[in-house]
C-alpha cells in the first residue's frame, strides 16, 4: 500500500515538473514577443496568433500534454484531496524556475507569500 | 516596458481563468472516472486506458475550456511575472470554499479556515512584492 502512495507521489512530482517546464516555455515565448496588449478582443486574438508562431511555445505544449496524461492517470487512482495537496509543490518549482531560468527577481515578500500559499493549500486539501 | 503592477482588471482575469481551470479539472475527473479501477502494467496498456477518457465527451469539453484558459492565461502573462501570476492563481482555493459556504451551506472545519487564511496572506504578500518592484524601478 505504501509503495503505491510513493509511486503516486512520484507521478505527481513528474506532472508538477512537466507543468512547470511548459509554463516556463510559455512565459519565455511571451517575453520573446514583448508586446503590451490592450484589452480588446481583436488585439488579444492578434497576440495569440503571433504567439502560436513561436516554436518554443509548442515545446511547452508537448510538456503540458505529457503532464495532462500523467495527471489523468493520477486522478483515476488517487483521491482528489491528496492529489491537490501534493500538487502544491508546483508553486515552489515555479518560483525556483522563474528565478533561475527567467531571471525574475524574487524578494523576501514573494518567497514568504509562496510558502504561505503552499502551507495553506496543504491545510485546505487535507482537512 | 509595460507595467508590472497588479490591477483590478488583471485580478479579475486571474479569477476568471481560475474558474475555468476548476471547470476543466471537474471535466477531467469525470472523464477519468470512466476508467477507474483500471490496472496499468505496461506502456501499451496506457493507450488502452486512454480510450475510456477519450470516448467521454467530458474530456472534449475540458479540452475546449483548456483552449480558452490558454488565451486568458497568455494575456495575463504578457502583463505580469510568472512567479506572481502562478501564486495569485491559487486564489481558487479561497473561492471554492467561499462559494460552498454561501451557496451550498457547507460547514468548513477550523483547519480549512486556517488554510484559507494562510493562502490569503500568501496572495497579499505576493501581490505586494509585485508593486514593490515597480516602485524600485522608478
Amino acid at each position: 500500500m505504501s509503495t503505491g502512495i510513493i509511486f503516486i507521489l512520484f507521478l505527481i512530482v513528474l506532472t508538477s515538473l512537466c507543468d512547470t517546464i511548459s509554463q516556463i516555455f510559455l512565459k519565455s515565448a511571451i517575453n520573446y514577443l514583448n508586446v503590451a496588449i490592450s484589452p480588446s478582443i481583436k488585439k488579444i486574438l492578434q497576440f495569440i496568433f503571433q504567439l502560436v508562431q513561436v516554436p518554443r511555445l509548442w515545446v511547452g505544449f508537448l510538456f503540458s500534454c505529457l503532464s495532462l496524461c500523467i495527471w489523468l492517470f493520477v486522478l483515476s487512482k488517487a483521491d482528489l484531496n491528496f492529489a491537490f495537496s501534493a500538487d502544491s509543490m508546483h508553486y515552489i518549482f515555479i518560483a525556483l524556475a522563474s528565478r533561475l531560468i527567467l531571471k525574475e527577481k524574487i524578494g523576501l515578500k514573494r518567497c514568504l507569500g509562496t510558502l504561505f500559499i503552499v502551507a495553506g493549500i496543504i491545510l485546505v486539501s487535507l482537512s | 516596458m509595460f507595467k508590472k503592477r497588479i490591477t483590478i482588471k488583471i485580478l479579475l482575469f486571474l479569477v476568471f481563468s481560475d474558474v475555468l481551470e476548476t471547470f476543466t479539472q471537474f471535466c477531467f475527473k469525470k472523464s477519468a472516472l470512466t476508467a477507474s479501477g483500471f490496472e496499468i502494467r505496461n506502456i501499451s496498456e496506457v493507450f488502452i486506458f486512454l480510450q475510456g477518457p477519450l470516448s467521454s465527451w467530458f474530456l472534449w469539453v475540458g479540452l475546449l475550456s483548456v483552449l480558452l484558459t490558454f488565451i486568458i492565461w497568455s494575456t495575463i502573462l504578457s502583463k505580469i511575472d510568472l512567479s506572481v501570476a502562478v501564486p495569485i492563481a491559487s486564489f481558487s482555493y479561497i473561492l471554492v470554499p467561499l462559494v460552498s459556504i454561501i451557496f451550498l451551506h457547507e460547514k468548513i472545519t477550523i483547519t480549512r479556515w486556517v488554510g484559507i487564511f494562510f493562502i490569503l496572506i500568501g496572495v497579499i504578500f505576493v501581490s505586494l512584492s509585485s508593486k514593490e518592484r515597480e516602485l524600485n524601478v522608478r
